[in-house]
């Protein structure tokens, strides 16, 4: 198991090719570990090979850490097959959303739900963040994820549930800054806010991406759809995160409309040239 | 039930119980309201829970896509989503019964092939996630008494899948890849039937238009048939484009392609 460092990018299908012919200057690469839950598949034997000459990483979107019960046969075979696929592939880190996926009346619904930010869904969580951590005898990172509605009953903030979870259950934190900067846009907080309250030593990873616009009910909600170009108040937030945290491993996600490689590695160059002048400017990282 | 798990509950019942209108929101109450309604909100989940799984089905169906166009795919997706949610998060197993439930749909009716066409995506991608096979051996083969070959299981390797149409669906396929030879023709008079045998070898998925009586060998074999019920399906099916057959060659050609990947004795 390698350590990651410095700016990766998704590994999508698409690109499988490229890096095995050209192996293009990319420091380490994430993928979604749901796609290689099978270790024969084709795209698993890609994966292998790509795997040689880099570092990657295993992001997951279907622990449902966020689910009411801790009995949960979905989520209790996904995290099995999760346990599998981390056991051939050896990531350097491993990471899922602060969301839900699976109720404990047994429904599934592909996607990363917005839970209520209270003390019972705390507790739930840190009982799943530990019970996770202990099937894969490993730490495991949890992500802020992007929302679009609130509830009524949500009194904590995010940035205060997800510093508690990582003091309660040991976890690290992967921010992503675009989701702070759409959930911040949705929900009317304000980004800097948000990273001055997480806690230095929690985060382990970054994550940047493009968002999309919606428009509902003449409301402009921005939509984490992972097929665009990072905005510039992202790349903007970003700076302010390298100034708090310092360099962090950072990806650049794309998992829609999944454009040319070249796309990747010019956003890629350019989260390394905003890493590179916030460190011209203080050899140190800075707190704001 | 807890009050999350309550929560849960009525979040994903309002999801799944088809498009968000007003009466359905159970949820409703829930809900931060005050610039987006309950409608507006959970309809914003249940449409990116959609999109979620389109994908998926797009990657599983790029054929069937291009050949209906992307705005009915997503159309004809967001139907097939509705009668049949996923029930885990392992998306690779989601779509089977994609291509009956296009055949079934009145709007493609005039689309004969498409049910078939799909099949054959099906079984491209289960073939892509097959486990491997270990490598046929011919010693122990060499082994078997004459008077025993008849009585022999032979067994196909799992990415190993077969499918007949009375379509030309492998033209079909072909002709819808990416990088599509120009040489490839479609002509009416293909529509007879077509045999076609999936395999994998190392990294890529194979396609082979077979004879009729290859296929009733290799169906045999994979319904668990002896090699003796193999060779009187091989003799049933021989039609005039298959002049002559030789079962041995048979065997032999699809032990080497790593189709047939081990035996037993009945």
């Amino acid at each position: 198991m390698q350590k990651i460092q410095g700016v990766g990018i998704s590994l999508k299908h698409q690109h499988f090719h490229e890096f095995i012919e050209n192996k293009p200057d990319v420091p380490w690469l994430e993928v979604h570990t749901e796609n290689f839950f099978s270790q024969d598949s084709t795209a698993s034997k890609y994966l292998a090979k790509i795997s040689q000459d880099y570092p990657v990483s295993a992001h997951c979107v279907g622990m449902s850490l966020g689910s009411a019960s801790i009995d949960c046969p979905i989520r209790e075979r996904h995290l099995q097959s999760i346990k599998k696929t981390i056991a051939w592939l050896q990531p350097s880190l491993v990471s899922d959303h602060l969301s839900w996926s699976a109720s404990a009346d047994g429904h599934y619904l592909p996607d990363l739900l917005p839970l209520p930010l209270t003390e019972e869904a705390f507790d739930a969580v840190v009982k799943n963040i530990k019970h996770a951590q202990d099937v894969l005898q490993r730490q495991i990172l949890i992500e802020n994820p992007s929302t679009y509605l609130t509830y009524v009953d949500s009194p904590i903030t995010e940035w205060n549930f997800l510093s508690s979870l990582a003091q309660e259950t040991g976890c690290g934190l992967l921010l992503d800054v675009n989701n702070i900067y759409v959930s911040g846009h949705n929900h009317g907080f304000d980004p800097l806010e948000y990273l001055q309250n997480i806690p230095l030593t929690a985060v382990k990873e970054i994550h940047l991406a493009g968002f999309s616009i919606d428009n509902v009910e003449g409301k402009k909600i921005y939509i984490d759809s992972h097929g665009h170009r990072i905005y510039d108040g992202v790349w903007q937030l970003y700076g302010q995160a390298v100034k708090r945290f310092g360099v962090l491993p950072t990806l650049i996600e794309w998992d829609t409309n999944v454009p040319e490689l070249s796309v990747l590695l010019a956003e890629k160059a350019k989260a390394e040239a905003i890493i590179t002048s916030v460190n011209s400017a203080n050899n140190e990282p800075v707190c704001l | 039930m807890t009050k999350l798990a309550q929560l849960q509950a009525s979040f994903i019942k309002d999801c799944l119980s088809g498009p968000i209108n007003t009466d359905n929101i159970s949820l409703a109450k829930e809900l931060d309201t005050s610039s987006i309604s309950a409608q507006g909100l959970m309809a914003i989940y249940q449409n990116s829970a959609i999109a979620n799984i389109t994908s998926s089905l797009s990657l599983s169906y790029p054929v069937v896509e291009k050949l209906v166009g992307k705005d009915f795919f997503e159309q004809v997706s967001r139907q097939y989503i509705f009668n049949h949610w996923p029930t885990t998060g392992n998306m690779d197993d989601y779509g089977e019964k994609f291509p009956q439930f296009l055949a079934d749909l009145a709007q493609a009716k005039h689309l004969t092939y498409l049910r078939d066409v799909a099949q054959l995506e099906w079984l491209f991608h289960q073939c892509s996630l097959a486990k491997d096979s270990i490598a046929f051996d011919w010693t122990l083969l060499a082994k078997v008494a004459p008077a025993d070959a008849l009585q022999l299981n032979f067994i196909l390797a799992p990415s190993v899948a077969l499918i007949k149409s009375t379509h030309a669906i492998d033209k079909i396929w072909l002709m819808n890849q990416d990088n599509a030879s120009q040489d490839i023709e479609l002509s009416l008079d293909d529509d007879n039937e077509t045999n076609i045998v999936l395999f994998r070898q190392e990294l890529k998925t194979e396609m082979m238009t077979i004879c009729a009586s290859e296929l009733a060998v290799l169906e045999s074999f994979a319904n668990g048939q002896p090699f003796a019920v193999a060779i009187e399906a091989a003799m049933a099916s021989i039609t005039a484009m298959d002049a002559e057959i030789s079962i041995d060659l048979i065997l032999k050609k699809y032990i080497e392609l790593g189709v047939i990947c081990a035996f037993s004795m009945s």
